[in-house]
């Protein structure tokens, strides 16, 4: 069996949430034994979910443990409900009708193995296909998040290819030295890109501020976060000295917060 | 009771000490698992009393079912996670919730859970956002339709009309895209 069909037909995924029959649990866990990269890819996909569950987390208020311990103390496990089975009566059938029916059985029993033949034959070719499509989805998909990558490159290389972009770099400030933000900043058609290239993180209640510098006071030039990867677009700004990049509340502020400046450079005038 | 586990215990040992009824271990359990479960059951539910009882009955049955959970299967975890998951959205689909939740007009997304007023963390503790929104939106719709409704995956693909290959590769993208956003290599 082809072990990256079975892996891209997303039956693992079913696995843990568990949303698969007995059979296919069953199948899993004996192709999970076998296959040290099923396992592993299995072992991937419960952390997904594990590191998912406690990245977002919520504490439950402290009566509900105190509820469930005194029902500890009081309860016996739950007792599982006994299923009582109706005796199927025992039939004697006539003895006129005996060679009637093993001609018949033997009729259905022929009937039915060859159905049984053609049946697997049939359903193994449409597990190879059903394989074949979801792997063709898979990479499809991979295809299309490669694609809008590209295309978020190009558009980004032309900004920096353009000789009407100046490039402003940021340099760290006293209390972050390592800091190293560039500009692209286009006087002409007062277009502002924004490239980080290293920044702190941040706590959840903060975003970066970008500030230019107009006629000596600071103007809102947008916020941000950290986590993009390519050229990031702010708010146009026309005739700018320096840019300047400061921690606010989330949200940003109507005036920098100085003492929190992280990066500052001058545009070449 | 008094008598408290400190530290980390790994999940081996946690199994075998619950499964000898050891109550300090269901201490330990619920320490290090209520919150992460809570937050599952609350996005399902999306109701914190209802949400509370939910949790309860979880941990219960956890006590109650330890000596069913099988680790040749999968993670503890996982086991808590789906016990956590089927007892909330069978809650949800029983009647007399969806009978409630037409009266109040609950808004029905998951990830809006950030907008209800009646509960007491902050704001920005609760939000999921930013762990999904880095997510296609057709992944986004599978993964909330199969992990917080409980949809099966064929389910799913009646109810919004996509192929059933299309469903499982998607959620599939969806939990390997998910790995990246939470730096699972």
């Amino acid at each position: 069996m082809n072990i990256k069909d079975y892996i891209a037909s997303g039956i693992l995924e079913a696995y843990v949430l568990d949303q698969l029959s007995e059979k296919e649990r069953m199948e899993v866990l004996q192709l999970t034994q076998a296959y040290p990269e099923i396992r592993e890819e299995l072992n991937k996909i419960e952390s997904a979910f594990e590191e998912l569950a406690f990245q977002t987390a919520i504490t439950p208020g402290a009566h509900v443990k105190d509820k469930i311990l005194s029902h500890l103390e009081q309860n016996e496990p739950y007792t599982p409900v006994k299923w009582s089975h109706k005796k199927v009566r025992s039939q004697t059938i006539g003895n006129a009708f005996r060679l009637a029916l093993a001609a018949s059985v033997s009729i259905a029993l022929v009937a039915s193995i060859l159905a049984g033949v053609f049946w697997n034959k049939w359903k193994s070719t449409e597990d190879k296909l059903k394989g074949l499509l979801a792997q063709n989805q898979e990479i499809a998909s991979e295809y299309n998040q490669v694609q809008q990558r590209l295309a978020q490159i190009e558009s980004d290389l032309k900004v920096v290819n353009n000789p009407a972009f100046h490039r402003v770099r940021l340099q760290g400030t006293g209390q972050s030295p390592e800091s190293e933000v560039q500009v692209y900043w286009n006087p002409s058609s007062q277009e502002v890109y924004l490239n980080v290239l290293k920044l702190q993180k941040l706590s959840e209640d903060n975003q970066y501020q970008l500030w230019a510098i107009i006629e000596g006071k600071p103007v809102d030039a947008g916020v941000f976060d950290l986590a993009i990867s390519t050229l990031l677009k702010m708010k146009s700004v026309g005739n700018a000295s320096a840019f300047a990049i400061t921690i606010e509340p989330k949200g940003g502020s109507a005036t920098p917060s100085l003492h929190t400046m992280q990066a500052i450079g001058n545009t070449e005038g | 009771m008094s008598d408290k586990f400190e530290g980390h215990i790994a999940p081996p040992e946690l199994v075998a000490l619950l499964q000898a009824r050891n109550k300090a271990a269901f201490n330990y359990l619920y320490d290090h698992y209520s919150g992460a479960l809570y937050g599952v059951i609350l996005r399902i539910v999306q109701k914190q009393d209802i949400a509370e009882e939910v949790l309860q009955d979880v941990f219960l049955k956890i006590w109650n079912k330890i000596d069913t959970y099988d680790s040749q299967k999968g993670r503890l975890f996982t086991w808590m996670l789906n016990v956590s998951r089927n007892l909330a959205i069978d809650k949800v689909r029983s009647k007399e919730l969806r009978n409630e939740r037409k009266t109040d007009e609950m808004e029905n997304n998951v990830y809006s859970y950030e907008h209800k007023s009646q509960v007491h963390q902050s704001i920005d503790s609760i939000g999921i956002k930013e762990q999904l929104d880095k997510l296609r939106e057709e992944e986004r719709t599978v993964l909330e339709y199969v992990y917080f409704k409980g949809y099966t995956q064929s389910e799913l693909s009646k109810e919004k009309q996509i192929p059933l290959g299309t469903v499982k590769t998607r959620l599939r993208m969806a939990i390997k895209n998910l790995r990246n956003v939470l730096g699972i290599s």
